[in-house]
């Protein structure tokens, strides 16, 4: 708990730099994930325990706040893996390569990737989310 | 030295590492990575983007399961995705909590989290859907 404290104290009072940025993405973007996987997990598995029940679980994610979270979720499983590729790259594959400039830039590159793969992503399920939304599509 | 050597990555020959549990972990982590790149995105591809949660049902999940090749990748996603995030999880949390005892706690409690989750998940893969 006191790490926990002066983590955060830490996180609000210093000014981080990309590895930091990049750490702190990943650690929020793999618990939501993991929020996720876990409900999806149980959800899936009413098919067998309860058929009956699945639409009405299914119908949750219909909602528009999950909607916009699920879009948010597309956005933590890109950069989540991307920046996983540049971690196991540097540690398993070129673990000599790596340097401090070599790491600023592969995090912004990683970012900017995930940002533009994300980009079709937010457009169709944003869309999705309108048409669902607002449009009356069913 | 072994400060420059740590921040540099420079070490001409590393001490060879003592394989802990630890160790292998940490290792899984980053081979299971690579393996879960393909499968969650190509995952997500399909469910969200490509059909969405819309025009998902039982009937749905009942036609997908019908093909075996289905079955095993969804089965690849239990296996790793949740594994990896369960020792996410983990890691994350040990970071915070240091104490022997809390973190022998922490752990028995994750890995029934684990347990419980994949056996709820398997049961379904496994299973199918029930009509």
């Amino acid at each position: 708990m006191q790490s926990l404290i002066k983590f955060t104290y830490a996180s609000t009072h210093y000014r981080p730099r990309e590895g930091m940025i990049a750490f702190l993405l990943h650690r929020i973007s793999g618990l939501a994930v993991l929020l996720f996987l876990s409900l999806h997990i149980v959800d899936t598995s009413l098919v067998y325990f309860f058929p009956q029940s699945y639409g009405g679980a299914i119908a949750l994610y219909r909602l528009p706040g999950f909607m916009l979270a699920e879009i948010a979720l597309m956005a933590g499983v890109i950069y989540h893996g991307l920046n996983g590729f540049r971690i196991a790259l540097f540690d398993l594959v070129l673990p000599s390569a790596w340097t401090i400039q070599r790491e600023r830039l592969s995090v912004r590159l990683t970012i900017l990737l995930a940002a533009i793969l994300w980009l079709p992503a937010g457009i169709i399920m944003g869309g999705n989310f309108i048409g669902y939304t607002f449009l009356g599509w069913h | 030295m072994a400060l420059r050597n740590a921040v540099t990555a420079q070490t001409p020959s590393p001490a060879p590492l003592r394989r802990s549990w630890l160790t292998v972990a940490w290792t899984l982590m980053r081979l299971s990575a690579i393996l879960l790149v393909p499968l969650v995105w190509g995952h997500v591809l399909i469910q969200d983007m490509l059909v969405g949660v819309h025009k998902i049902s039982l009937d749905y999940v009942a036609m997908r399961w019908a093909s075996l090749g289905w079955r095993a990748y969804d089965a690849g996603l239990l296996c790793f995705a949740f594994a990896h995030g369960s020792n996410g999880l983990r890691q994350v949390l040990e970071d915070y909590i240091h104490g022997r005892t809390a973190r022998r706690v922490l752990r028995t409690l994750i890995f029934l989290f684990w347990l419980s989750l994949t056996a709820l998940g398997a049961a379904a893969v496994i299973g199918g859907v029930r009509q």
